[in-house]
């Protein structure tokens, strides 16, 4: 398939990729002025890097890998505020997310998650995200045996926090 | 819904000039840092014929140690904002927390220069009129500072991080991120570790 390179065909990625931006940005960011930023930072650096868009990989998979390197670069930084250079319109930052249910386990499972440390929570938003394991690995970079592991290891993590 | 105005503010983005999207505070450094060695390398040269070797030594020095300073902060900020982030995850962070832990060498040259402070001020007609207590007190101050100088170049290194003298000099908002980067770079060695040893056996 040979993805066309322009602006529409760009926005109508993102339009349907929506929750990928959303759920990374939520993962990362607990201020909702500094989440905008960084759901802005994606979108940019996103659009910047799409005409080197790899179509050996799926879509998903460079999505994921820029939201989640954006997202832990931003992470170390503080006080983001006013350091945006491309500010974008707010129709394009606010793409419509999928509501949260009010459930008490998924909201304490969100914040044990907010709590790990970045990559670790990089690979659990992965695996929730019901991402298969080649993806994962070729998303973080590592074997799918050293996946598998992580994964077990953070999952064992979670569950204490959930007994205690 | 993203429409036909959305995809045109989005077209205006071209890829970022390196000077525009540096942030404030790091340029506004490297411009000081730059206006500083320009001064320095002026006046060394007005007053070349005149001044006491010591002030030449310690600006010459002082000026040689700052430009390459500045050179390493500036290589640094480029070669971040090179990097491929489209590039997976492990990889590409420990890239840039390699890059941003190399500020550690920026504060290693600056604190170098410690003794010269204590020097260039020096000239042969104050070293013949001084008495001991003057002898006394500039050869402390001198001998303190570059152990000093020494000590903080041969120590501020990766593995002190968690010392507490460490974290009292890199202490502060400016440098949270180098700290931050430092401690992911233990998370990445995590999972590199794991990563090598899959692949060699």
């Amino acid at each position: 398939m040979d993805l066309k390179r322009d602006a529409q065909t760009f926005l109508s990625v993102i339009e349907s990729n929506k929750g990928i931006i959303y759920k990374v940005a939520n993962s990362y960011c607990r201020d909702e002025e500094n989440r905008k930023d960084l759901i802005q930072e994606i979108i940019v650096q996103l659009w910047l890097s799409f005409d080197r868009y790899d179509e050996t990989y799926k879509l998903s998979t460079w999505m994921y890998r820029i939201a989640l390197n954006v997202s832990i670069s931003f992470y170390r930084k503080e006080n983001r505020r006013g350091e945006i250079n491309h500010p974008l319109p707010d129709a394009i930052i606010y793409l419509q997310d999928d509501p949260v249910e009010p459930d008490n386990d998924v909201e304490r499972l969100h914040r044990f998650i907010k709590e790990l440390k970045e990559i670790d929570r990089a690979v659990i938003i992965l695996y929730l995200e019901e991402n298969s394991q080649q993806e994962i690995a070729d998303i973080l970079g590592l074997t799918i045996t050293n996946v598998s592991t992580k994964v077990s290891r953070i999952k064992q993590q979670l569950k204490q926090k959930f007994s205690n | 819904m993203l429409n036909r105005k959305n995809a045109e503010d989005i077209t205006k983005i071209k890829a970022r000039e390196f000077l525009i999207s540096m942030t404030p505070l790091k340029l506004f450094t490297i411009v000081v840092g730059i206006l500083w060695v320009i001064f320095v390398d002026i006046l060394i040269l007005n007053v070349f014929a005149s001044a006491s070797p010591y002030f030449l030594i310690s600006a010459g020095l002082h000026v040689l140690l700052t430009k390459v300073a500045i050179v390493i902060y500036y290589n640094q900020s480029v070669l971040i904002r090179r990097v491929d982030i489209s590039d997976p995850i492990i990889a590409t962070q420990e890239k840039i927390a390699r890059l941003k832990s190399s500020t550690l060498w920026v504060a290693r040259l600056l604190f170098l220069q410690l003794p010269l402070w204590t020097t260039f001020y020096l000239n042969d007609a104050l070293l013949k009129s001084g008495n001991v207590v003057f002898y006394a007190i500039q050869a402390i101050t001198t001998i303190s500072f570059t152990f000093l100088a020494i000590w903080l170049f041969l120590n501020i290194k990766y593995e002190n991080k968690e010392k507490k003298w460490f974290r009292l000099i890199f202490t502060g908002k400016e440098w949270s991120p180098l700290i931050k980067s430092m401690e992911l770079l233990n998370q990445l060695n995590d999972y590199t570790a794991t990563d090598t040893k899959e692949k060699t056996r």
